[in-house]
C-alpha cells in the first residue's frame, strides 16, 4: 500500500507525502552468545541468520534477500537490511535462534527502521554518566 | 482458521519538501522551530577536509545543558521556577533514560506546555485528565496527560494546579533524570531548582571525521525531479552508519550501492554533535552553512537532525511514539543557490510532520 500526494503550489514549492514507500527495512540487531568469548566472521554471522530462515521457512525462506551493511565483531552488532516485505519473516527467526554451534545464544533486535538513517542517531544510545 | 499475512509491509512515513530559502512563503524556520527535542545533528560537507572556522564556533557555541538526577517531576511546578524559567518561555526538559513504550516519561515545552506520558497504573494513580495515547495497541496501556502551565487555571493555588501538584507530589511519586536546557537568562534563574538536587553541567559532544573517495549521488547534474528520496536518505544512512557502500553485484555480504547516477568525491566531512540541541542553536547552524555555500559554487551541504525517540512529543504538541521505531527526524539537504530538499520522518503512527 503506498499513497503519494503533491501540491504544487508555485514553481519553486513542492511537498510530496510518501506513505509506506520505503522499499526496505533496516535492523540494528546484537548477538549474545552463552560463552562471551566466542567470535563470528561476517561470512559466518550471515550464514548462520540463512540458517535460521531456513529451520523456520525452509528452503523458499532462507531464499529472502538480506544485506548485512556493517558488522562490528568485538561487540557482535551488525546492520540489516531485507526488504520491506520480508522483515516479519527475517525478525521472527532470528527471534527463533536459538543455538549456535552448541551454545545458546539470542539475538537482541536493537532497533528496526524504515530508515537507516534514523539507525545512527539513536537517542537511547546517549551516555551523560 | 487464521492466517497471518507474513508479507504484510510495516508502515512508513517520508514528507518531502523542496523549497528555496528566498521563497518568502518557505517555512523552514518553523519546521526547526518546532522540532523541540533534538539529540543529534549530523552534517556532510563536500570536498572538505576540516571544518571551516565559522562552522566550528558555530559549532563550539551550542548550549550546554543539564542533567537532574533523581528529580521528582513535582518541581517543574514549584513557583519559583515557573515564575523565573518556565513562564519566561525557552526552557526545554526531556526526562532521561525513560523509555515512552515502556516507563513514564515527561517533557517540558518552551511555550510552557508539560507532557506526560504514563503508563495505565501511573495515569489512575495520579488522578488528573488526560486522554489514551495514540500508540496503545488493541487496549488502552499508556495515557497522555498535556497541561498548559502558563494557562489561567494552572496558576499556582488555581484548582488545576492544586490537583496536578498533590497528584505528582502525594500519589505518584513521579522521579526521574531530567535533561534541563540552558536558560537563556542565565543560569540563576534554575539555580534554586539545581541546588536541591545532585545535578551536572554537560556540553554537546562534537564528532568529526573525514571520508576519502566518498562516492555520491550526482545531486546537482542529476534530473532531481525522478531522485527517490528513499535511496538519498540511505546513502547518506549509509555515510553516517559507516557502512560499506562499494558491492559488487556478487558479494556475499551485502548488495548495497551509491544510487546512480554517482559521482566521487576525494574528501567529505562528516561533523555530529550529540545531546540536548536547541532549535535556535540549530538555526544558527543552517544560516552559518547557507553562508558557507555562497561562498563554494556548484555545491552542497546535508544536515540531518535527530529527535529523541523517547520523546513524548515530536513536532510541536503531536503525540510521538514507538511502535516499532522512534525515528523522527528531518533531512535538509542545501544548495549554492539557497534551494533545498527538506525530508521528514517519523513513525507511521506519528502525525504528520508540518
Amino acid at each position: 500500500m503506498s499513497g503519494v500526494d503533491e501540491k504544487d503550489e508555485s514553481a519553486v514549492y513542492r511537498r510530496v507525502v510518501l506513505k509506506n514507500a520505503s522499499p526496505y527495512h533496516y535492523l540494528e540487531v546484537c548477538l549474545v552468545l552463552q560463552d562471551e568469548s566466542t567470535r563470528l566472521s561476517a561470512v559466518e554471522l550471515k550464514q548462520f541468520i540463512i540458517s535460521g530462515l531456513k529451520s523456520l521457512y525452509g528452503e523458499v525462506g532462507a531464499a529472502l534477500t538480506f544485506d548485512l551493511l556493517k558488522y562490528d565483531e568485538d561487540k557482535l552488532t551488525a546492520l540489516l537490511r531485507v526488504y520491506s516485505r520480508g522483515l516479519v519473516k527475517l525478525w521472527s527467526s532470528l527471534t527463533l535462534l536459538g543455538s549456535y554451534q552448541n551454545q545458546a545464544c539470542a539475538f537482541r533486535v536493537l532497533q528496526v527502521s524504515p530508515f537507516l538513517l534514523a539507525l545512527t542517531g539513536n537517542s537511547r544510545e546517549l551516555q551523560l554518566d | 482458521m487464521m492466517t497471518v499475512d507474513l508479507d504484510q509491509t510495516p508502515r512508513s512515513l517520508l514528507v518531502f519538501d523542496r523549497s528555496s530559502f528566498l521563497d518568502e512563503k518557505n517555512r523552514i524556520s518553523s519546521q526547526v522551530e518546532q522540532h523541540h527535542f533534538n539529540y543529534k545533528v549530523s552534517v556532510l560537507l563536500p570536498e572538505c577536509s576540516s571544518a571551516p572556522s565559522h562552522l566550528d564556533s558555530v559549532l563550539n557555541s551550542f548550549k550546554s545543558f543539564y542533567l537532574i538526577r533523581n528529580m521528582p517531576i513535582y518541581e517543574l511546578l514549584d513557583k519559583h521556577f515557573l515564575e523565573t524559567a518556565a513562564y519566561k518561555g525557552s526552557v526545554y526538559g526531556l526526562s532521561y533514560r525513560t523509555r515512552v513504550d515502556e516507563d513514564n516519561c515527561v517533557a517540558l515545552m518552551p511555550n510552557g506546555r508539560l507532557c506526560l506520558s504514563l503508563d495505565k497504573d501511573s495515569f489512575q494513580v495520579l488522578g488528573v485528565e488526560g486522554k489514551p495515547s495514540r500508540f496503545n495497541h488493541r487496549t488502552n496501556s499508556r495515557y497522555v496527560v498535556s497541561v498548559d502551565l502558563t494557562h489561567s487555571s494552572m496558576a499556582p493555588g488555581g484548582r488545576g494546579y492544586v490537583r496536578l501538584l498533590t497528584g505528582l507530589r502525594s500519589r505518584l511519586h513521579l522521579k526521574t533524570d531530567f535533561l534541563l536546557s540552558h536558560h537563556p537568562g542565565g543560569g540563576a534563574s534554575l539555580q534554586a531548582l539545581l541546588s536541591r538536587y545532585d545535578w551536572s553541567e554537560h556540553r554537546p559532544e562534537i564528532r568529526s571525521r573525514v571520508l576519502t573517495q566518498l562516492s555520491c549521488p550526482a545531486l546537482l547534474t542529476s534530473d532531481l525531479q525522478s531522485s527517490d528520496p528513499h535511496s538519498f536518505l540511505e546513502w547518506l544512512g549509509a555515510v553516517d552508519a559507516d557502512a560499506s557502500r562499494e558491492n559488487s553485484s556478487s558479494s556475499f555480504l551485502s548488495s548495497l550501492v551509491c544510487p546512480e547516477p554517482s559521482t566521487t568525491l576525494n574528501q567529505a566531512l562528516s561533523v555530529s554533535v550529540c545531546g540536548l540541541l536547541l532549535p535556535q542553536d540549530i538555526h544558527r547552524l543552517i544560516q552559518e552553512i547557507r553562508r558557507h555555500l555562497e561562498h563554494h559554487l556548484e555545491s552542497w551541504a546535508s544536515l540531518t537532525v535527530h529527535g529523541f525517540v523517547d520523546s513524548p512529543v515530536s513536532w510541536g504538541d503531536s503525540e510521538h511514539g514507538v511502535m516499532r521505531g522512534g525515528e523522527n527526524f528531518y533531512s535538509l539537504l542545501m544548495f549554492h543557490d539557497h534551494t533545498y530538499h527538506l525530508h521528514q520522518a517519523t513513525g507511521a503512527h506519528d502525525t504528520c510532520p508540518p
